[in-house]
């Protein structure tokens, strides 16, 4: 606790960069800058209730995807402001059925966010 | 003035630290193996592949004994050549379920697109590619052909991510000195954000090779660099942490030199031994976790590194540089420790003088 308070102190006095930034020769730098959030979810068919193997999960602006298992789901870590956007499209072609592309933007996530997507079929 | 008081609360500050030992940094040497064969390479550590890479469980249950605290931790996966896990995203998303951050350094040979975007999923918060000259020097320093366009295939991927803090280190030698202010015009045209430039350490096969160490003038060559270029602010350039630069304090690297090995850095090893730096001596290793429960070691022991009295031998003795320096890098203390390996003030000085 007291040492929080002293580098709260030493951080205010603008030596935050000098003291607590820092990198071992063969390390890397440290991850002081990211907010990341774990998007955990499952994709169904909306008809059926089923799950979907094979879905596409991207992160809008973003080059990150991943696609759901044979139980529909995916889980993975987004980079956000807050606010972020998945996008869900059926890509490959008629393997699994059918269905049609849905957006979802997720607001103040924080830590971990679970998601359920329903897809209509075409 | 501002110095002055600068370097005395950052004297106070590392007193500090010392007594606190915070953990924010640890190495997990995940694997021994590597695909490349780089001429400095055991130049620091033990590169025996001999040992199978550490299974996650194993490394897991160590982690597992670290308390939920306010502190953040980065995890450093390195190696041998991290890459050439199968699990190595498996690995990240474990550390970062559990809180933690977790980055890689690579030689990037393998970091194709796919496995960018895999490492992105698995929560990887920062990540350090080692880039050595440009085309030939790399080559040569990395005894491949065809490291250079992998090297720079990788930097294009990692700079495009906002998620990624994201450097480039380069080892100076003979061959690739007079060719930093080229290889900072490539970085910064790649849009590179941070450079660091590293020496390397006169033990192992690197011994051998008097093109890969730097003379006093030359050493002094690189602060100057460093100086100069820092001050046009176009890439975050600095010196690494190895050693105390005398005059260069401050100049060459955001704050004053403080070895944080045992501090703030810790590591577990491809044995399972615990210490700190991957680079230093392995007889400094202070338990394993196989017999050891990690966080208990490190809260307890770590003697030679938080009190580094034992350094006041040799040139470092009558040392009026003493209390800032400390004995150097603590990667600088190898076979029976009565003289550091190499004083970087010293070289200044030196080369300073003539
Ligand atoms: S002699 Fe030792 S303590 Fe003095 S500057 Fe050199 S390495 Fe540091
Ligand atoms: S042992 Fe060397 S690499 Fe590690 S913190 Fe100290 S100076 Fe830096």
């Amino acid at each position: 606790m007291k040492r929080n308070w002293l580098r709260a102190i030493l951080g205010g006095l603008s030596f935050g960069t000098m003291l607590f930034v820092f990198e071992a020769c063969y390390g890397t730098p440290q991850d002081n800058a990211g907010f990341d959030v774990l998007v955990q979810g499952k994709v169904k068919s909306k008809a059926t209730g089923q799950a979907i193997k094979g879905i596409k999960v991207s992160a809008v602006y973003s080059p990150q995807f991943q696609y759901t298992d044979d139980q529909g789901k995916f889980s993975f870590y987004v980079y956000t402001g807050g606010t972020f956007a998945l996008k869900f499209q059926d890509t490959d072609s008629i393997q699994n059925g059918t269905y049609q592309s849905k957006d979802t933007t997720l607001y103040n996530a924080r830590d971990t966010v679970f998601v359920d997507v329903a897809l209509e079929n075409n | 003035m501002i110095r002055y008081i600068k370097r005395e609360i950052f004297r106070g500050f590392k007193k500090h630290e010392t007594r606190v030992h915070p953990l924010n940094y640890l190495f997990w040497e995940c694997t021994s193996r590597c695909n490349l064969n780089c001429l400095h390479c055991g130049s620091d550590c033990t590169k025996d592949s001999s040992y199978d890479d550490m299974p996650l469980a194993d490394f897991l249950s160590a982690l597992d004994t670290i308390p939920h605290t306010s502190e953040r931790i980065t995890v450093v996966l390195t190696g041998g050549e991290p890459l050439l896990r199968s699990d190595i995203e498996q690995c990240g998303m474990e550390i970062r379920k559990r809180g933690m951050h977790w980055s890689m350094v690579s030689n990037g040979y393998l970091y194709d697109e796919q496995k960018h975007i895999a490492l992105l999923n698995a929560g990887m918060g920062a990540l350090t590619f080692s880039l050595d000259g440009l085309e030939e020097n790399h080559n040569w320093l990395r005894n491949a052909k065809n490291s250079f366009s992998k090297a720079d295939r990788a930097i294009d991927l990692a700079v495009k991510s906002p998620r990624l803090n994201f450097d480039v280190v380069t080892c100076v030698n003979q061959r690739n000195l007079t060719e930093l202010p080229a290889i900072y015009d490539y970085l910064i045209q790649k849009g590179v954000k941070a450079w660091r430039l590293f020496t390397i350490v006169p033990i192992g096969r690197a011994r051998h090779n008097p093109d890969l160490f730097l003379a006093d003038q030359q050493l002094k060559e690189v602060m100057d660099f460093i100086k100069t270029r820092r001050k046009l602010s176009l890439i975050d350039v600095k010196f690494s942490c190895e050693g105390f630069v005398g005059t260069y304090e401050n100049q060459v690297r955001n704050g004053f030199f403080f070895c944080r090995a045992g501090i703030n850095i810790g590591s577990i090893l491809i044995d399972g031994s615990i210490s700190a730096c991957p680079n230093i001596d392995r007889s400094f290793a202070q338990g394993d976790i196989y017999h050891d429960n990690f966080f208990d070691t490190w809260q307890s022991k770590f003697k030679p590194f938080r009190d580094r009295g034992w350094t006041k031998t040799g040139q470092c003795k009558k040392c009026s540089d003493y209390n800032d320096c400390l004995g150097n890098g603590m990667h600088y203390w190898h076979g029976e420790k009565e003289n550091v390996l190499v004083c970087h003030n010293e070289k200044i000085k030196c080369a300073s003088k003539n």
